[in-house]
């Protein structure tokens, strides 16, 4: 691959902590977390490095079924799996929030069978209204203080504000990433796309910006990338955090060219603002702006609940936005079994595709890669009729 | 080659049985062959296909497009292209019953719903990676019972009082059978039961699409007259069924190679074949 960027980012998805392991033996502590909810500028502020938790969908669970039922999220049990395993005991701490139900009872679960130097567990809020962005707030606050009390250092204003603009900068690179991929054919594929964002979420925040700058140079200049293909899809859902889907997909006739999902847009697209007090545009950015069913955002659009068409425009409208630019022409809507969050959204969300005439089709598998097979003949039927 | 010595075939490799249609170009079938894909996957469907060129007297070579469909479709050495088998049902249904609204095709290891518009595959739903809900289901439970899964159907016209099957899943409803059995219940009721289990399963999957008249029913299970009655009842509406309902895949896969060479000559291209040979096909990728 004449890509080192992109070449070094594989590398980074395949070992995906050994840079951590390596900040470690130079004495810097690392705090992982789960999900896109824990804030990750308190962590870099404090000269702390977050490091993602994420499941192996390629490790079959045998452990986690002591602890938390077999029906519940396979992403979830495996993360739990691998934390009883002792992969992740490298952690200095582990940061979680109330993502979903099974993320709140995961968090707990992680407390007392692993029970790491540090944890704090932030109670986030499942609607958007004043009050619960009040609330946040406060929750932010003593997430901030636990963390000074943990490292014995105080994280001023300004520290904290220079953390968001390094994000923040980290965002802009992704969504000129993602500009990338709006070119027919597009200049990276899904899969080296999602490569690219696990190491991202496995790496120093200063680190995976020089990287990105490195990848989006040279993609510019990039002669072999994928080829045409007919169908451009969005991929929507819950988390993808292996290729074996977006491979399977890519194995035929569509290009992968835009997601909605959490090792994507959903954690890599939105801004913090910088305020005044730091905490208002976090604590707004990290609930608000945050895209993952796990939070109802109905509440923020009450009047229009009255207009089923206009409550799905103003939920899912962004989506419309992403196909317009991405020129995408066709949707794949997954999930992991047994996730509620996004099960739920399924009806709504196809009613609205619809709506705009933008062909969809749904797909649920239970987060191992040999489950993923049975799929293919599903997203190739899709491939067929969208063509 | 003479236009009118054009000849296409559809090779369709299920779980349980393969099926090769060759078609000319009028799209009248020249020969037809059903056979057991084997217990190694894929490796007697090359046999499938020996046996069909031999019913029409040919060589392989005279064939000019052969499309692989179905479970096994991926490396069939000798298929220029492989297209799934949604597609070719729906335009083998479609080409037997111009009609056509919605399509159940109740197969070996699964079963599908299809909508059909204009002859067109739109919409489809398939059951999950379970047996429940197809041929498997019945040949498991025929085991359990003692008989051949082919005189289910009629065993089950005897009925009376069919036995309600509340398992969905094929390990527990063949507990069930087995109790249902020492409560000294007619054996005729307990395959009635059996079937309507399947039907409406596979009826429940199939609304998501919403079932709109003509519904054909499609697949090896299609075969079985009380399955057939079962699926009726929970559709609410007259079914459709072909003459020989495993078909209609291969036949969809036929039509498919007829019109991608049709459309490949009519715009003066050449059509894309891949260099074939009649051999075995191996395992999945």
């Amino acid at each position: 691959m004449a890509e080192k960027g992109l070449a070094k980012a594989k590398e980074i998805y395949k070992d995906r902590t050994h840079r951590v392991k390596e900040l470690k033996t130079e004495g810097k502590k690392i705090i992982g977390y789960l999900c896109i909810y824990p804030v990750l500028e308190i962590i870099t502020a404090l000269d702390l490095v977050p490091y993602r938790i994420l499941g192996d969908m390629r490790e079959p669970i045998t452990k986690a079924d002591a602890c938390l039922p077999t029906v519940v999220c396979p992403f979830l049990r495996s993360v739990v799996d691998l934390g009883l395993k002792g992969r992740y005991d490298f952690l200095d701490g582990v940061v979680m929030a109330h993502i979903c139900d099974v993320g709140e009872k995961t968090a707990h679960i992680w407390d007392d069978y692993i029970n790491p130097p540090y944890s704090f567990f932030i109670d986030t809020p499942h609607t958007v209204h004043k009050a619960a962005q009040a609330e946040h707030k406060e929750l932010l606050k003593d997430f901030k203080k636990s963390l000074e009390l943990f490292t014995g250092k105080e994280l001023s204003s300004e520290r904290l504000k220079e953390a968001i603009q390094v994000y923040n900068q980290q965002r802009t690179l992704v969504r000129q990433l993602y500009d990338l991929r709006k070119i027919d054919p597009p200049l990276i594929s899904g899969i080296e796309t999602l490569q690219v964002m696990v190491a991202l979420a496995s790496i120093p925040v200063e680190e995976g910006n020089a990287l990105l700058e490195q990848i989006i140079s040279e993609l510019k200049e990039r002669k072999d990338g994928p080829p045409k293909k007919a169908a451009r899809l969005l991929v929507w859902g819950a988390i993808i955090d292996d290729v074996a889907l977006i491979e399977m997909i890519e194995s035929l006739e569509a290009n992968v060219v835009m997601d909605d999902t959490c090792v994507g847009t959903r954690c890599y697209f939105p801004d913090v603002e910088l305020t005044d007090d730091p905490l208002d545009g976090l604590a707004y950015r990290y609930l608000v702006d945050l895209q993952c069913p796990r939070t109802f955002k109905e509440a923020a659009f009450s009047e229009m609940k009255k207009d089923y068409m206009a409550d799905l425009g103003a939920r899912f409208g962004y989506l419309r936005d992403y196909a317009k630019e991405w020129n995408v022409n066709g949707v794949i809507l997954q999930s992991v079994k047994y996730c509620d969050v996004h099960g739920y959204e399924v009806p709504g969300l196809k009613d609205y595709l619809d709506s705009i005439g933008l062909p969809s089709t749904y797909l649920e598998h239970d987060y191992s890669e040999g489950s993923l097979a049975p799929l293919r003949t599903r997203v190739q039927g899709f491939l067929e009729v969208i063509s | 080659m003479a236009t009118n010595s054009y000849l296409f075939c559809g090779v369709d490799i299920g779980s349980t049985m393969t099926k090769v249609v060759i078609i000319d170009i009028d799209g009248e079938i020249c020969s037809r062959v059903v056979g057991p894909t084997g217990a190694e996957h894929r490796r007697l469907a090359n046999k499938v296909m020996e046996e069909a060129l031999e019913q029409a007297n040919l060589s392989f070579d005279a064939i000019s497009y052969v499309i692989s469909t179905g479970y096994g479709r991926i490396n069939v050495p000798f298929a220029d292209r492989q297209i799934t088998e949604l597609t070719c049902h729906a335009k083998g249904v479609a080409s037997l019953f111009p009609s056509v609204r919605t399509a159940i095709d109740i197969g070996g290891q699964d079963a599908k719903g299809l909508k059909i518009s204009n002859g067109r595959l739109v919409d489809f739903v398939m059951n999950d990676k379970c047996a429940a809900g197809t041929g498997r289901f019945l040949e498991v439970l025929a085991d359990t019972l003692e008989l051949r899964v082919e005189d289910l159907g009629s065993i089950s016209l005897k009925s009376t009082n069919k036995v309600r099957i509340s398992s969905i899943c094929t390990i527990f409803a063949q507990q069930e059978v087995i109790s249902r059995l020492s409560d000294g219940i007619a054996i005729e009721d307990v395959v009635a039961g059996l079937h309507d289990a399947i039907a409406s399963r596979v009826v429940r999957m199939t609304r998501r699409l919403n079932i709109e008249p003509d519904v054909v029913l499609t697949g090896g299970v299609a075969k079985n007259v009380g399955v057939v009655s079962a699926v009726k009842e929970h559709a609410g509406c007259e079914l459709l069924v072909p003459h020989d309902p495993l078909l209609s895949g291969a036949l969809g896969a036929a039509l498919l190679g007829k019109e991608l060479t049709a459309e490949a000559l009519a715009k003066g291209e050449p059509i894309q074949r891949k260099e074939r040979r009649l051999k075995e096909a191996t395992f999945f990728t």
